[in-house]
């Protein structure tokens, strides 16, 4: 393997990783810049998403729907976990955030870490302790450029992550109910004066944040092959750190987040010492935060913010 | 109602703390992870005690009591959590002790249990430090982390014949031991040559990067200090990268799961772990405990606590006490019979017993290299 | 009964359903209706109970009832609350210390495992209960005595008590460490933060082989020692006694435990302490007033981080043995709950909680599959219902309560 290739190899490495990472965010980042809470359940949320897109997908492949409708049995899988976390976080904001949203910081986040424990723990009463094979649609085909090797699957998730986070820009953008949301992230109390409901904007995002996070989480079980109860929780830290590198409410800069986080993982693994990899992530985390609290992306933070 | 709760609740904290023995019980505990991210080898140690007791109640079980019950204890891996289950264990009036798992548990929890000169039998923990402080009463049945480590290098050495190796591990206790042993040996040898030693985190899912800098290395071999979860993603994300270096592993990822999680990928992997007699004693064993927990596959710690359970009670049932100066010289004197091959202990409590290579081929686990006998199989 | 509730309780069953039946109904790749049906039927069940309950509540006769029985129930509350609080802390010591003459090894063991994290509790109670600011790598220092103590022991055979102070001076410092960066960071942004510096200095320990042996771990550290003069024969002598025991140990860290209560009651109600709740309250309008935030804030890190350090000191002693594994991100998660279980900046709230929080889950040993799910539930919920904690502290339920207050007396 020369230089060349070594490098796109490990370029392309980092995309992936980064682009996982940015689908996760993004939902981190709309939830948080909504609520203003660290939303600990999201990499539960993340995992369960992963667990439905098991089941739909086994039983799909029982009943022999894979071989002779390929894109439908996608579209069913995707479709269905995203439906179910999006219920789920519905679900998990009515009961221990809802009443909160008046309450101290601190309970807020308690509530959240409990949630989270009761996900996980749930999760490994209904699905068992050790990790489940994820049935094989991709395989580990693919081509190569040079001597670095893409995954027609990696391909796939590259693709529908970029799809998803255009649509979500969209979304926010330029529809009705985006825009509410943005209104309700910045400014609670003048969003309700003007006639917003609240209380259905945030249903919404935290419908649609875990909805994306549930994506996120068939994707990895997909191509990484497996599932476990508690896999979600470094993904949600990884990506709760992506949502404020890149400026906590900006979908672009989740995005960005995102893929500067797979980026220095995985660059720091591969030139330098690997077993200080994760000490280099927060070391980043830590300095951006020093010196631009505000993220890279981010608007004006407000005071009690920062 | 609150009230009412209430007390359910202390009557309920007040029947858990009280036993109640109407017949004369045998009880044997078990350490090992029953939560968190190892609970899956934490169960499997769990069921192999309980179906050993099972096995030799219907054999018989020890003469002078009616029942043999087993007490599980929760060591989460943790040094506090493994020393408060140690001692409840204790209280509950244990005979012996099987377990713990990870070597930073069984280490603490082995300190109480010295001093309460209670039979502790670890069927997990390889750290050398676990028999190394001159304990009377701890016993080991896996081979101890520079046996292991012996084996590899001896399989490297002289089985494959190869130059170069690249290490991985994700820097815990035991995948640590084992690629600083592998290092050592390998150094002083001076056969092979050590091109990198790589380190991953636990519980992460990505480790392209990684593995792509050993492909830039090209080594013969690489070697995955890893646990069975990593391990299987690792062959995957090897394969899917194209890199032809042989993998290596060791016991902790000898699990079925590797199969089924790893696929088409898995094949070819070399492992250490101990060898399977072909004995019909261990076919029952496996028929027993499939039917038992309901499983399609015996969990390879299941192995080693069943074994581990059963020399207790046998030694027990010998000694015809359980005073545990008598039953450790059973345990010393005897050579047992168990489903992971014969068992007889040195003066430390380790078992003379060297690792076999293993290769996973058409999906199963097959016996592969003999280091002792430097013979394929 | 309401029609709201019966409405209510039809939506709430349904969604339930949604989650719970594919998520247990399949185990494996086929559907186990009888096991998910069980589940979410015995939850249903849960609900409807409840439905019940509240229906009573509102019934005329228990209304009826409890209101002749009000008048008694104000005799019994008055007759506690008359006795003055000393007698209390009195009975609490009487029961604390004499609870190993009583107690086998096992409920010791958990007893000192509850004190530690009281301790722990307390310490953390001073950053994030007085000075308000959020700490979720809390459990480094605690780690940061540990490896102190083992070290200092290992490589120069200090004793445990020279090494305290020793221990105490170097958690100070890696609090000031964490602090100076987080000064001018608030809220989510100093969690974050403070939890990125717990994993970076477990992952320091796990990877500096050369002096902490990594992830083999340091073992071999000596217990505590006392010096206490004895009169034999040839008169008078110094014996030394190692506390190797649980019953010395579950002393000494009874003793540790009462002069924390002390040290960080004398904290709150100090001028430092006011200043910290200023900081708290309005760290703009503190500073205006004169207070010192910058120094303030970073004493507040180091006085937090020098309780856990000897804690940590003391756990190293007690196992002979430390593990950078055993410094988890979970660990900071269970102190932080045990304040805010506890209610914030609340002495005997976070006392409360954490014998809650590590001996309740202990007597439910064999439930264990399902401890942590029922933790993670209570935790949600009593932050619904009371999110001021089990004891709240007087000066912050005022707080959160300011509103149905008519006159707030102080």
């Amino acid at each position: 393997m020369d230089n060349a290739s070594f490098i796109i190899q490990q370029l392309i490495n980092a995309i992936f990783l980064g682009s996982i990472y940015s689908l996760i965010a993004l939902g981190y980042t709309m939830v948080y810049g909504i609520i203003e809470l660290i939303n600990f359940a999201h990499g539960e949320l993340f995992t369960a998403g992963a667990f439905i897109g098991i089941i739909v997908l086994a039983a799909l492949q029982n009943m022999g729907f894979v071989e002779t409708h390929f894109v439908l049995t996608l579209i069913l899988v995707f479709g269905m976990a995203m439906a179910y976390v999006a219920v789920l976080g519905v679900a998990i904001e009515h009961v221990a955030y809802k009443p909160l949203r008046k309450a101290s910081r601190l309970a807020a986040i308690l509530s959240a870490l409990g949630m989270s424990i009761f996900l996980s723990n749930g999760m490994m009463l209904s699905q068992g302790v050790s990790d489940r094979a994820y049935p094989a649609i991709f395989g580990l085909k693919g081509f190569s450029i040079l001597d670095a090797r893409i995954a027609y699957g990696q391909i796939f998730i590259i693709i529908l992550s970029l799809v998803l986070m255009v649509a979500l820009n969209m979304f926010v953008n330029w529809t009705k109910l985006g825009k509410a949301m943005r209104a309700t992230a910045q400014n609670q109390t003048m969003a309700r004066m003007l006639g917003i409901d609240i209380d259905r904007t945030i249903r919404v995002t935290f419908m649609i944040g875990p909805a994306l996070g549930a994506a996120a989480g068939v994707m990895v079980g997909m191509y990484y092959g497996s599932v476990r109860f508690d896999m979600g929780f470094i993904y949600m830290i990884k990506a709760f750190a992506a949502a404020i590198l890149g400026g906590i409410g900006s979908i672009p800069g989740a995005v960005l987040g995102g893929i500067i986080i797979g980026g220095v993982e995985v660059l720091w693994s591969a030139f330098l010492p690997s077993e200080w990899k994760d000490v280099t992530t927060f070391v980043v985390l830590i300095l951006v935060l020093y010196l631009r609290p505000s993220g890279i992306l981010g608007e004006h933070v407000s005071e009690s913010r920062v | 109602m609150k009230k009412v709760g209430i007390l359910m609740l202390c009557l309920m904290m007040v029947m858990g703390f009280h036993g109640t023995v109407l017949a004369k019980t045998l009880k044997i505990g078990t350490l090992s992870p029953l939560t968190g991210p190892y609970a899956q080898d934490g169960t499997d140690i769990l069921q192999g005690a309980k179906t050993a007791v099972a096995v030799f109640e219907k054999a018989g079980g020890v003469p002078g009591y009616d029942k043999i019950e087993v007490i599980p204890g929760d060591s989460a891996c943790d040094g506090g959590k493994a020393t408060m289950a140690a001692n409840k264990l204790i209280n509950s009036g244990v005979s012996g002790v099987v377990g713990a798992y990870c070597s930073s548990a069984t280490i603490p929890a082995s300190v109480p249990l010295n001093q309460a000169n209670i039979i502790q039998i670890t069927p997990a923990s390889t750290h050398t430090d676990v028999t190394a402080r001159g304990f009377k009463q701890i016993f080991r049945m896996p081979p101890r982390d520079d046996v292991q480590a012996w084996s590899t290098v001896k399989f490297l050495e002289d089985g494959l014949k190869i130059k170069t190796l690249a290490l991985i591990d994700d820097r815990q206790t035991y995948t640590v031991g084992l690629t600083e042993n592998i290092t050592k040996f390998a150094k002083e040898n001076n056969k092979i040559k050590i091109v990198a030693l790589e380190h991953i985190t636990p519980a992460d899912k990505d480790f392209t990067a990684v593995l792509t800098k050993l492909k830039k290395l090209n080594p013969d071999v690489i070697y995955m200090g890893v646990y069975q979860p990593e391990g299987s993603l690792m062959v995957r994300q090897a394969k899917a990268l194209g890199i032809k270096a042989k993998m290596l592993s060791e016991d902790a990822v000898f699990h079925p799961k590797f199969i089924e999680v790893g696929g088409k990928a898995a094949e070819g992997t070399f492992l250490t772990f101990a060898k399977a007699p072909d004995t019909p004693e261990r076919k029952d064993f496996e028929k027993t405990y499939m039917e038992m927990w309901k499983v399609e596959t015996v969990g390879s710690y299941g192995y080693y606590a069943y074994d581990a359970a059963m020399i207790l009670l046998e030694a027990i049932k010998k000694a015809g006490t359980t005073d545990t100066d008598k039953v450790v010289d059973v345990l010393r004197g005897t050579a047992w019979n168990g489903v992971t091959g014969e068992i007889k202990f040195d003066e430390k409590g380790d078992r003379k017993l060297a690792h076999i290579i293993w290769i996973v081929k058409d999906g199963k686990f097959v016996p592969y290299w003999d280091p002792l006998t430097e013979k394929y199989f | 009964m309401a029609k709201s509730d019966v409405k209510k309780f039809i939506i709430y069953s349904l969604f339930l359903g949604i989650l719970i039946l594919p998520m247990v109904g399949f185990p494996g790749r086929s559907f186990e209706a009888a096991r998910a049906f069980t589940i979410w039927g015995g939850i249903v069940g849960i609900l409807a109970i409840w439905l019940l309950n509240k229906t009573i509540r509102h019934s005329d006769m228990y209304l009826r009832t409890s209101a002749h029985l009000a008048p008694f129930r104000n005799t019994v509350l008055r007759k506690f609350s008359k006795l003055p609080t000393r007698h209390y802390i009195l009975l609490l010591l009487i029961v604390v210390g004499s609870f190993p003459l009583l107690a086998n090894n096992y409920m010791i063991d958990v007893g000192i495992t509850c004190l530690i994290y009281i301790v722990l509790g307390l310490g953390l109670n001073i950053v994030v209960g007085l000075a308000g600011l959020l700490d979720l790598g809390y459990i480094a220092f605690y780690a940061v005595g540990a490896y102190s103590y083992s070290l200092l022991n290992l490589h120069f055979g200090i004793s445990f008590w020279l090494s305290l102070p020793i221990g105490i001076v170097i958690g100070a410092i890696c609090g000031c460490i964490i602090g100076y960066p987080t000064l001018r960071m608030r809220g989510d942004y100093l969690a974050i933060v403070t939890m990125g510096f717990g994993e970076i200095i477990r992952l320091v320990l796990n990877n500096w082989d050369k002096l902490t042996k990594g992830p083999n771990g340091l073992l071999g550290m000596s217990k505590p020692e006392v010096v206490y003069p004895a009169f034999s024969k040839g008169g008078f002598e110094w014996v030394v006694y190692s506390l190797n025991s649980l019953h010395a140990l579950y002393y000494l860290m009874f003793i540790i435990a009462i002069l924390t209560v002390i040290g960080v009651r004398r904290l709150d109600n100090s001028r430092i302490g006011r200043a910290w709740v200023a900081i708290r309250e309005d760290e703009v309008a503190a500073e205006l007033s004169g207070v010192p935030t910058t120094w303030l804030k970073l004493l507040a890190y180091a006085m937090g981080a020098a309780f856990a350090s000897v804690v940590g000191a003391f756990f190293a002693a007690k196992l002979s043995y430390t593990n950078p594994n055993f410094f988890i991100f979970m660990e900071s998660c269970i102190v932080l709950c045990i304040v805010v279980l506890g209610g914030v900046g609340s002495i005997p709230g976070v006392i409360l909680a954490g014998i809650i929080l590590i001996a309740v889950p202990e007597v439910f040993r064999e439930l264990q599959d399902y401890r942590m799910l029922a933790f993670g539930l209570a935790m949600a919920v009593m932050m619904v219902l009371r999110p001021e904690g089990l004891i709240p502290a007087t000066r912050r339920k005022q707080e959160l309560h300011e509103a149905d207050q008519s006159s707030p007396e102080d």
